[in-house]
C-alpha cells in the first residue's frame, strides 16, 4: 500500500492545549486532592542530624497521642532501597541505626489526619550520638574525614576516559590553561511538593498506589519489587502532576512507607510533603567539580581538554539511579558541547557525604556541561583577546561533519549549531554590542553579553525515567468513531494530553477534539518508560504516530472494502473516508468504526475485528540531538552586586515540532530557571552539615520581575526519526546559565572577572570588583 | 487547643456554617472542609501565592490566614471566578496565550491577576509582572502569564502577539 502524503493539520500547529479548563477552573485533581474515606495521613520524624547514630527511642507518647493509628520503625517496615548490589548502600525507608543527613526519614507516625500525625510527631524523642560529618567532596575521595558508610568507600563511582592520543596532543599544543569549575547545590522545586497514597482495594486485594510521578511503570515495579509483591498486584494512577522536572522520576523513601502503612493497616494512607520536607529531602542535583585544562592554539582552535569530574552524591544513591553518576558520566561524554575538540581525558568520581542524595533536575549534567565548555571558550577567547564568537567559529562542528563522533565516542546526528548561532547574534544586534557597551562603560556601567551554543542529547536508551528505548501506544477507535489511546507517559505540565492527540489525529483523519489521550493509569497504559530525559515528544511522539498510521491503514482497508475502491484511492480526514476525487463516495469514521464492532459481517476477510491495536516505536538511532544559541545580554551593578537580564534571544532547533506554543513555553520556563540556578537558587549547607535554605524566603526562585521577555526563533533540523521529531525540554535549562554567568564575565572584564560558579550571587560580584579595583 | 468553634464562612457568595479548630488554616478549611480544592497549597509559608484567595477583593495568602479570622468577610476560590460552563475572559486567554502548564500555579495566578485588573483595568507590562511578583510559576518563565493579561488589559502598547 502506497503511503498518502500526509498533509497534517494538527501537527506544527499552536493549537490551544485539551488540558487547560479544568485547570484554570480549578477542577484539576492533585495528589492531595484525593480525599478518600477513612483516609489517614503520615507525618515523618526526620533526623536534625547529618550524621549520628541512634541509641534510642521513646515512643510511648507518639503512640497514645490523639488519633494516631501506628507509629513505624525500620523494624516494621525493614525494607532497603538499592537491594541489588549495585553501589553495596542501600538507603533504609526509615534509619536503620545511623541516620546520614539532616531530614532523613526516622519514624513515621499514621494518624486520622494530618494535624494529629504532626502533633504526634512532635513528642518522639529520638536519643542521638552526633558523629563528624563529611561535607566536602575533595576530602571524601581521601575517605576524610572518615567513610559514610564504614563497610564502603566513599568513592561509589569512579571512571576514567582517554581519547587516543590525547597526551601527545595535550603536550604539544602551544598554549594551555587552567580552570576549576563549581556548581552549588539546587533542586527542582515543584509547585506542587512530592506527595503518595495508598489504597488497599478490598474487593481484588490488589494495591492502588497514586503517585505524583513521571515514571508510572517505573514506580510500579520498584514497588513491587521492593515490598516483595507480584506486579500486577500494585496500580498505580498518577493524578495531574504540579511539576516534575526531573525530580520526580525517582522513589522514594516515603513512597514505601505509605504502601507498605496501607497493606498493614488495611487502610488508605496518604503523605504529602511540607516545603521544608521538600527543600530537605526533595532529590538535590548539580553539586559537582569540574577541575580543567584546555590545550588550544594561538588561533583559538581547542586541541584537548582534561578534566577532573567530581560530584557529591549524597548520603545515599538515589533509587533508582544517583544524579551523582547521571551529572557526570554524561557530561564527560558531551563535555565537548558543539565544538570540534579533539581529544579528551575525563577522571569522574562521585562520593558519598552526609547531604540529601542526589538525583535529577532538568537537565541533569546539560547545564553543567554548558557552563564549563562555555566557560572553556571564553577564557580560551579572553587569553588570547579575541572575540568570543569568532572563537566559537573557529571551533564550531560544521554542517558537513555530520554525523559528527565527538572525542568522547558520541554520534551526533545533523544539527543547526553555526547557523543557530550566527542567527542569535542577528537578533541580539551583536555586530553594534561592542560599541554600546564601551559607551556604558564610560559612564560606569557594565554590560556584557554571554554566547552558550548548546547540544541537547534526546530520546536515549536510557533516562531518569527509565531505561525504555521505546514508547508504547494502545489505540482504539471507539465504536462511535471517537478515538482513545493509552500511553505510558507521566507528563507534569508538558501538555501530552495535546500534543500526542495532535499527532493521532493527524494520522487517523479525525478531529483533534474526537482524541482523547489517557496516561498515568498502569491499568490502562501499555508498559511505557515515562517522562525524562527529554523522551517523551521522540519516541511517545513517534509510537504516537506509529499507532496512528496503523490505526489508519486499518480504516482505509475497510473504507476501501465497503466503499468498492483500491485502498491507496482512499483518504482519510475531518472524520470522513472518501474515494479521491469522487467525494460523493464517502463514508464516516464513525460509521465504519459502527460495522467494525457491530456488523462485523461486512468486513473484508482476514481483518480483525473491531479497531484496537497496540502500537510501539524504538527509535533506530540510540541519541538525537537538538541544539540551539542562548545568547544573554545583562547589566551588572558593581556596587550592589546585582545582576538584571536586560535582553535574551534563544535560536532553538529541535527539529521538527509538534505545538509550536508548547515548544515556546518549554523554552521560556527553562529560561526562568537558568537565570535561578545563574543567580538565585542556593541549597547552602552549614559547616555543621545543617541545610540552612529550607523555606522558599531562603532558597529563592525567579519571580516575574526577574525574567526579562525573551525572543525565540525556530530552526528545523529533523532527525532521522518518526515524524523528524526531537527532544527539547531540558534544552533551555541547558543553554541558559552559561549565557547568563558568560554575560557577566564579559560585563566585568574591566575587573579581570572570569566566573567559575553557579550561582553568581550579589555577594561574589562584590568580592570580585572590590579585590581588583 | 484543638476543640472547635462555630464559623460562618462566605466563601464564592455561599454562606457555609461549620466547625473548625482556631488552628485551622483557611487553605486547609476550604480544601478539606469546603472541597474547594482548586486552592493550592505549594509552601505553607507565604513564599508562593499558589494558596492566593481573594479576601473582599484582595489577594491574599490563604496558608497564612486562619480561618476563624476571615468570618463575615468575601473570599472567592478559583471556583468563584467562572459562571456556568464558560471560561472568563482572562481564563480564555490564559490558555490562548499558553499561560500554564503543570497548573498548580494557576489558581492563584488568576485569582491575583483578577484583582490587578479590577483596581488597574489597563496596567503597563511591568505593572503586571510587579503585581503578580508574589506568585511563583516555576513553569512558563511568566511570559505567556503577562501576555494573557496584557491581553485582556487591551493594552496596545504591549506586544502580546
Amino acid at each position: 500500500m502506497t503511503e498518502q502524503a500526509m498533509r497534517p493539520q494538527f501537527m506544527g500547529a499552536r493549537v490551544k492545549r485539551v488540558e487547560d479548563p479544568r485547570l484554570l477552573t480549578g477542577q484539576a485533581r492533585y495528589l492531595d486532592d484525593i480525599d478518600l474515606p477513612g483516609m489517614l495521613e503520615i507525618a515523618f520524624v526526620r533526623s536534625p542530624y547529618p550524621s549520628a547514630r541512634i541509641t534510642g527511642m521513646e515512643l510511648n507518647a507518639v503512640k497514645s497521642a490523639a488519633g494516631v493509628r501506628a507509629v513505624l520503625t525500620f523494624e516494621d517496615c525493614p525494607i532497603l532501597l538499592w537491594q541489588r548490589d549495585s553501589y553495596q548502600v542501600g538507603q533504609p525507608v526509615l534509619a536503620h541505626n545511623e541516620v546520614r543527613y539532616v531530614g532523613e526519614p526516622v519514624v513515621a507516625v499514621v494518624a486520622e489526619d494530618r494535624y494529629q500525625a504532626e502533633d504526634a510527631a512532635e513528642l518522639a524523642v529520638v536519643h542521638y550520638e552526633p558523629l563528624q560529618p563529611v561535607l566536602d567532596m575533595v576530602q571524601a575521595i581521601e575517605e576524610l574525614p572518615r567513610r559514610v558508610h564504614s563497610h564502603a568507600s566513599n568513592v561509589f563511582y569512579h571512571k576514567e576516559y582517554t581519547t587516543q592520543g590525547f597526551s601527545d596532543a595535550f603536550a604539544q599544543a602551544p598554549r594551555h590553561l587552567a580552570a576549576t569549575f563549581r556548581t552549588t547545590r539546587q533542586t527542582a522545586v515543584t509547585l506542587e511538593p512530592r506527595g503518595t497514597a495508598a489504597m488497599p482495594d478490598p474487593a481484588s486485594g490488589r494495591m492502588t498506589v497514586y503517585a505524583s510521578t513521571q515514571s508510572p511503570h517505573r514506580i510500579r515495579g520498584d514497588l513491587a519489587e521492593l515490598l516483595g509483591w507480584p506486579e500486577n498486584q500494585v496500580r498505580v494512577i498518577v493524578p495531574e502532576v504540579g511539576g516534575g522536572f526531573g525530580m520526580k522520576a525517582n522513589t522514594y523513601p516515603e513512597d514505601v512507607v505509605v504502601v507498605w502503612a496501607a497493606r498493614h493497616l488495611g487502610k488508605p494512607v496518604k503523605w504529602v510533603s511540607d516545603r521544608t520536607e521538600s527543600l530537605l529531602t526533595d532529590v538535590h542535583a548539580r553539586d559537582d567539580i569540574h577541575e580543567v585544562e584546555v590545550a588550544y592554539q594561538d588561533d583559538g582552535r581547542i586541541i584537548a581538554i582534561r578534566d577532573h569530574l567530581m560530584a557529591d552524591g549524597g548520603a545515599y544513591p538515589a533509587y533508582p539511579f544517583s544524579g551523582a553518576v547521571g551529572e557526570t558520566s554524561l557530561a564527560s561524554r558531551v563535555l565537548t558541547g558543539p565544538y570540534q575538540i579533539p581529544y579528551i581525558e575525563t577522571v569522574i568520581d562521585c562520593t558519598y557525604s552526609n547531604k540529601t542524595p542526589l538525583g535529577a533536575y532538568r537537565g541533569v549534567w546539560g547545564p553543567i556541561a554548558s557552563f564549563v565548555q562555555e566557560g572553556i571558550v571564553d577564557r580560551v577567547a579572553r587569553s588570547l583577546s579575541l572575540d568570543p564568537a569568532e572563537v566559537r567559529r573557529i571551533n564550531m562542528i560544521r554542517p558537513d561533519q555530520f554525523p559528527f563522533r565527538n572525542a568522547a565516542g558520541m554520534i551526533y546526528d545533523a544539527g543547526s549549531y553555526g547557523e543557530s548561532m550566527e542567527e542569535a547574534l542577528r537578533l541580539i544586534n551583536y555586530k553594534d554590542f561592542r560599541v554600546r557597551q564601551s559607551a556604558l562603560r564610560a559612564q560606569g556601567r557594565y554590560r556584557g553579553i554571554g554566547i552558550s551554543v548548546f547540544v541537547e542529547p534526546t530520546a536515549m536508551a536510557s533516562s531518569e525515567a527509565g531505561s525504555v528505548g521505546y514508547e508504547s501506544v494502545f489505540i482504539r477507535v471507539e465504536p462511535t468513531g471517537k478515538v482513545t489511546a493509552a500511553m505510558g507517559l507521566g507528563p507534569t505540565g508538558q501538555g501530552h494530553e495535546t500534543t500526542m492527540a495532535q499527532l493521532i489525529a493527524d494520522q487517523v483523519g479525525v478531529n483533534l477534539e474526537d482524541v482523547v489521550i489517557l496516561h498515568g493509569d498502569t491499568d490502562s497504559a501499555p508498559f511505557g518508560g515515562g517522562t525524562g530525559g527529554s523522551r517523551s515528544g521522540p519516541i511517545g511522539g513517534g509510537a504516537a504516530l506509529v499507532a496512528g498510521r496503523e490505526m489508519r491503514q486499518r480504516l482505509v482497508k475497510l473504507a476501501a472494502h465497503l466503499l468498492e475502491a483500491a485502498e491507496e484511492d482512499i483518504e482519510l480526514g475531518h472524520g470522513q473516508a472518501w474515494v479521491a476525487g469522487v467525494p460523493d463516495r464517502a463514508m464516516t469514521i464513525r460509521q465504519l468504526a459502527e460495522i467494525a464492532y457491530t456488523h462485523v459481517k461486512r468486513i473484508p476477510p482476514g481483518m480483525p475485528i473491531g479497531l484496537e491495536l497496540v502500537a510501539r516505536y524504538q527509535p533506530e538511532q540510540s541519541v538525537s540531538f537538538s541544539n540551539g544559541t542562548h545568547i544573554a545580554e545583562v547589566e551588572v551593578d558593581p556596587l550592589t552586586g546585582l545582576v538584571q537580564v536586560v535582553n535574551y534571544v534563544v535560536v532553538n532547533d529541535c527539529g521538527r515540532l509538534i505545538n509550536p506554543l508548547i515548544v515556546e513555553g518549554q523554552i521560556h520556563g527553562g529560561v526562568a530557571q537558568g537565570i535561578g540556578s545563574a543567580f538565585l537558587e542556593s541549597l547552602r549547607y552549614g559547616d555543621d552539615g545543617q541545610l540552612m535554605t529550607t523555606s522558599l524566603s531562603d532558597y529563592l526562585l525567579p519571580e516575574a520581575t526577574d525574567v526579562p521577555r525573551i525572543t525565540i526563533e525556530h530552526l528545523v533540523t529533523p532527525s532521522a526519526g518518526e515524524g523528524g521529531i526531537k527532544g527539547m525540554g531540558e534544552g533551555s535549562l541547558i543553554g541558559a546559565p552559561a549565557a547568563l554567568v558568560g554575560a557577566v564575565s564579559d560585563a566585568l572584564a574591566p575587573f579581570h572577572v572570569m566566573v567559575d560558579r553557579l550561582p553568581v550571587t550579589p555577594d561574589d560580584v562584590i568580592e570580585w570588583v572590590t579585590a581588583r579595583v | 487547643m484543638n476543640s472547635k468553634v462555630p464559623l460562618k464562612l462566605t466563601v464564592n457568595g455561599e454562606t457555609f456554617d461549620i466547625e473548625v479548630e482556631p488552628r485551622w488554616l483557611l487553605s486547609d478549611v476550604l480544601r478539606h472542609q469546603l472541597g474547594l480544592v482548586g486552592t493550592h497549597v505549594g509552601c505553607e509559608q507565604g513564599a508562593c501565592g499558589a494558596c492566593t484567595v481573594l479576601i473582599d477583593g484582595k489577594p491574599e495568602r490563604s496558608c497564612l490566614t486562619f480561618a476563624i479570622q476571615v468570618e463575615g468577610q468575601q473570599i472567592t476560590t478559583v471556583e468563584g471566578l467562572t459562571r456556568g460552563e464558560h471560561l472568563t475572559p482572562l481564563q480564555e486567554s490564559f490558555s490562548a496565550h499558553h499561560a500554564l502548564q503543570c497548573g498548580y500555579c494557576t489558581p492563584g495566578m488568576l485569582l491575583t491577576a483578577t484583582a490587578l485588573l479590577e483596581q488597574e483595568p489597563h496596567p503597563t507590562e511591568q505593572r503586571v509582572r510587579e503585581a503578580i511578583s508574589g506568585n511563583v510559576c516555576r513553569c512558563t518563565g511568566y511570559q505567556f502569564i503577562v501576555d494573557a493579561i496584557l491581553a485582556v488589559a487591551g493594552d496596545t502598547k504591549e506586544d502580546v502577539r
